[in-house]
């Protein structure tokens, strides 16, 4: 019953001034276990507003964050997944699952989460789930001016992960969600 | 889970004193027991398949319950349904969501832990348990979210524990049974075999025992046992019935059964806060809002606190009063008092025994007849039903153990601190006992009237038809003094039973000696000398020194009612005073020492005039008999040797002092017959001493009589019952007879005081100054005399 929320590329204030309210308005602290965040938050203040919402935050590099210290990549192990973190401006095409994929492998992650696409996608890929959860402000990308704002929110309750997604589309909310279970507990096989 | 640290208890010593004939199968099954009184099973069930069946009924409600309430949200169904899914993520603010439940129960699950995992630290094998916790967290966590309107309160868990506990001792009790009686149980099947001649499958708990897997025995050979239930007692026959997988509903049925140990716990939990439709419901002492129906508008908490005060006014008004003055409000204590039932004052073991009595009681509404309508409804809530009235007067009776060191403390913080920190050690029956008096006192018609709560506070009305029993409550500051006393002898025992009975006495005269203080500090009193001149005799432990002293006395008391040398004589008896307390200090130092200084102490005794008795004293007292008085011997009474005190000018030199004053002054023919009459109560007053000094004498001298003390000190504190041992009780009539007379002399006294002022204003003594000094002596004298009257209501006590 570990909740963890999956965002990024916010992008304030460059290319957007704030979270949406509605948003903002279901990130009460609290709730939440872990933060994981692919990057480009940009400036500290979101980092600190991150923070109150949970103090367990993971954050890797975007090409846009202020902070350098921020790692490339990160891995990190809740239950019995392992969560994989990267931006994804390192990883061209942008966007493409199959170099993802190696990606994941190399890191040896079940969940990987990556960015810098500002487009929410999922994959159940080879045993494991790439996801991406694009914008959480909308902020408009190279690729893409219409961004709806978005993010993720994994429950991973011992073999099995719940995935929601939080789109607003519309000024609405919506939810949707996806299941996924891991199969065992084994020892990674090739 | 066995509780290395806990011993089930022995059934309590308190006599169940509802005469249930199904009690007594279930006189060790505190559980079952419980249920009974709070209402779980309905009393009225008797037989077994009743009992099983009622069982059944509550822990399916449980079941319900607990199926309903506690929810994993990842157990709905699994549609995408949109419109729910926006309802039930996990971000979701929707109240109505699963979601929002489970942080709120998650929530609710943080205070419980945190309350729990503080729970009997003492016993923190058994309740500390992850098991134990878990059951503990569930049940309260259904129950708060069963009545959200009085949430969850801390102490709610420590009323929990001690009905799981419970339940789990009765478990326990069942598996010994089982091994014990392993014959009777009918699991197992598998060797069974019917008779032949059996239609109906009746059970005969025939076992087959291992004769069938015995290679030795063959089935035919064997003599079939027939054991009946009948061929056991039936407190075991009960248990094998009750928990008899195949009787009535079953698993579900069987009242002692571990599956289902947090079904019952609930069960009971429930029922006790809820009150079962009677006036006492827990759940309402946790909550802040006044009950509906009460007319002083108070929280029933609150309410209920205000009545044991009430009750304590009326049994025990001094100390109703005096914790008034200080600014104790009864709910300081009283709320932790009430709302854990007691659970933090008193140990598991011995909370088990008080709340079987509070769950005895009846919890349901007395009616009262209709002129006490009126009064019915300005009663408080909880003097209402038998086990509200309990409740209160257990903690009144609680409140009167403390009393005496209640009293003595001046100021508020320390009240509090003695009620809240309640003494470990103490004898929970008569505690118990004195609640169930208070109980009745209550629930007595006639008393209800100067308990309704329209009646003010410091109400001093007694109902006429109880005042013997109220001889049990009241203690004087000197037996409070006594008691401090013995505490302090008990912490010193290991030293030789002589010496330490020894020192009881000497602080037996140690009270007596700080009457005499008391005494000493009001100038200007004519029984301060007198009596410091008896105490002076009653050192010398002569019977017949302080006769001839005493008319030595004569003289001396006419000239000093109206000597102009008064305060000289003050200053002498302020003397001797002084040396009688820093003598008496001595002796405690005396005895320890070895008895080396008895024999120089008995040869001093011998200097003294007509000392007859001095053979017939044993060592031990001659240290604390000779305290010289005299200033001369002041010095002496330093030394711890005393070797060089003499005594016997002791007696003689205080008097001759005065006797000079008595040439001084020759006037006193008005006063002639008081003093006359004076001189027969010191007369009195001396024999009075030489007792107590002569029961001290024999007391100390038996050696083998060790626990004569206790039994002084114990008949001293249980006024009504008497003594062990015929010379004890002897000695015991003896003194409540001297105390009798004691009082029956100082009302004498007094009386010849009052008449004095008539002998004063009529002129009688001529001389103006002597009067002066006469009424100020009266006035004195009066205080004196009230000290005397406290020693000899400590003597009638005993």
């Amino acid at each position: 019953m570990v909740l963890v929320l999956a965002l990024g590329d916010l992008h304030v204030p460059h290319r957007a001034a704030d979270l949406p309210p509605k948003f903002k308005s279901m990130l009460v602290p609290g709730k939440i276990q872990h933060i994981i965040c692919t990057g480009n938050l940009c400036i500290k203040e979101i980092h600190d507003y991150l923070k109150t919402i949970c103090p367990d935050l993971h954050i890797v590099r975007g090409e846009f964050d202020e902070d350098a210290r921020y790692p490339d990549t990160k891995t990190l192990t809740i239950g019995q997944f392992k969560l994989g973190l990267c931006h994804g401006h390192q990883v061209i095409p942008w966007g493409d699952l199959d170099s993802l994929a190696m990606l994941q492998r190399q890191l040896d992650v079940d969940i990987f989460v990556t960015g810098h696409t500002h487009q929410f996608t999922a994959y159940k890929h080879e045993g494991g789930v790439v996801i991406n959860p694009g914008s959480a402000t909308g902020a408009y990308s190279s690729i893409n001016h219409d961004v709806n704002p978005s993010f993720v929110l994994m429950d991973i309750d011992g073999l099995r992960v719940v995935v929601y997604v939080y789109e607003l589309i519309d000024g609405e909310v919506k939810v949707d969600k996806i299941d996924f279970k891991k199969a065992s507990t084994s020892t990674s096989a090739p | 889970m066995v509780p290395s640290e806990i011993e089930p208890s022995s059934p309590g010593t308190l006599v169940l004193s509802r005469a249930d004939e199904s009690d007594h199968r279930f006189a060790n099954l505190r559980s079952i027991r419980w249920r009974l009184n709070l209402g779980v099973i309905p009393s009225s069930s008797s037989s077994i398949d009743e009992l099983r069946r009622a069982t059944a009924n509550s822990r399916r409600g449980y079941a319900l319950l607990r199926r309903r309430l506690l929810m994993n949200p990842h157990l709905l169904k699994d549609d995408r349904d949109l419109p729910t899914l926006f309802i039930d993520n996990p971000l979701s603010q929707n109240p109505d969501s699963t979601w929002g439940q489970f942080f709120r129960n998650a929530e609710l699950e943080k205070a419980l832990d945190q309350d729990l995992s503080r729970l009997y630290p003492e016993q923190w094998c058994y309740f500390q348990a992850p098991g134990c916790q878990g059951m503990l967290r569930r049940i309260l966590l259904l129950w708060c979210l069963k009545y959200p309107e009085y949430g969850y309160r801390q102490g709610m868990h420590e009323l929990l524990a001690p009905l799981l506990y419970v339940l789990h001792v009765d478990i326990m009790r069942l598996s010994q049974v089982r091994k014990d009686y392993e014959d009777y149980f009918t699991d197992r099947f598998d060797s069974l075999s019917f008779e032949e001649k059996d239609i109906s499958y009746t059970f005969d708990f025939n076992k087959f025992m291992d004769s069938m897997d015995n290679d030795e025995i063959s089935s035919q050979g064997y003599s079939k046992k027939i054991k009946t239930l009948d061929e056991l007692d039936p407190e075991v026959q009960s248990i094998v019935m009750l928990s008899d997988s195949y009787g009535a509903e079953g698993e579900l049925g069987s009242v002692l059964s571990e599956k289902f140990m947090e079904h019952d716990a609930y069960c009971m939990f429930d029922a006790l806060m809820s009150g079962t439709n009677g006036c006492v419901a827990m759940a309402s002492f946790f909550g802040y809002s006044p009950a509906k129906g009460s007319h002083t508008g108070l929280p029933p908490v609150l309410e209920a606190c205000t009545a044991f005060y009430r009750l304590l006014a009326v049994v025990d008004s001094s100390l109703h009063s005096h914790l008034v003055e200080l600014g104790v409000e009864p709910q300081y204590f009283g709320l932790r008092w009430l709302r854990v039932l007691f659970g933090r004052e008193i140990s598991l073991q011995g909370l088990l025994l008080v709340w079987d009595e509070i769950f005895l009681a009846d919890n349901s509404t007395r009616t009262f007849t209709d002129d006490d309508e009126h009064n019915g409804n300005n009663m408080f809530k909880v003097f209402v039903c038998p086990r509200g009235a309990l409740l209160s007067g257990m903690a009144v009776s609680m409140i009167l153990y403390l009393r005496s060191s209640l009293l003595s403390t001046e100021n508020a913080t320390c009240c509090l601190q003695r009620l809240l920190n309640f003494p470990e050690d103490f004898d929970l029956d008569k505690i118990i006992q004195k609640a169930k008096w208070l109980q009745g006192f209550v629930l007595d018609v006639n008393v209800r009237s100067a308990l309704s709560s329209s009646v003010p506070a410091r109400t001093k009305s007694v109902p006429s038809g109880s005042t013997s029993p109220l001889f049990v409550t009241p203690e004087s500051y000197w037996e409070e003094k006594w008691r401090l006393l013995r505490k302090a002898e008990e912490e010193e025992r290991q030293m030789s039973p002589s010496t330490q009975k020894k020192k009881r006495w000497l602080k037996v005269t140690k009270l007596i000696r700080e009457v005499t203080d008391l005494s000493r500090f009001r100038r200007r009193s004519v029984l301060e000398g007198i009596s410091q001149n008896i105490s002076s005799n009653t050192e010398e432990e002569a019977t017949e020194c302080p006769v001839t002293v005493s008319k030595e006395n004569t003289p001396t008391q006419e000239t000093e009612e109206g000597s102009m040398g008064f305060h000289t004589a003050d200053e002498e008896s302020v003397k001797s005073g002084e040396e009688s307390s820093s003598v008496y200090s001595d002796p405690t130092s005396l005895v320890r020492d070895s008895n080396d200084s008895d024999s120089s102490t008995a040869s001093n005794l011998s200097l003294d005039e007509n000392h007859n008795s001095v053979d017939s004293l044993s060592a031990e007292n001659s240290h604390v008999s000779l305290e010289p008085t005299s200033p001369e011997a002041r010095d002496c009474s330093t030394n711890l040797d005393q070797q060089t005190c003499v005594d016997s000018p002791l007696p003689i030199s205080p008097h001759s002092r005065n006797e000079n004053q008595v040439t001084q002054s020759k006037e006193e023919d008005s006063t002639d017959e008081s003093v006359s009459i004076i001189t027969k109560e010191h007369k009195l007053l001396t024999g009075i001493f030489q007792w107590f000094l002569k029961c001290r004498r024999s007391f100390s001298s038996e050696e083998s009589k060790e626990n004569q003390v206790d039994c002084y000190s114990e008949s001293h504190t249980q006024a009504l019952s008497s003594p062990n041992g015929d010379s004890d009780s002897n000695l015991m009539k003896t003194l409540k007879n001297l105390g009798q007379s004691m009082l029956e002399h100082i009302q004498v006294i007094e009386l010849i005081f009052r008449q004095e002022p008539g002998l004063v204003q009529g002129g009688l003594i001529r001389n103006i100054d002597k009067t002066k000094f006469i009424e100020k002596g009266q006035a004195t004298a009066t205080t004196a005399l009230k000290e005397l009257r406290k020693i000899s209501h400590l003597l009638s006590d005993m």
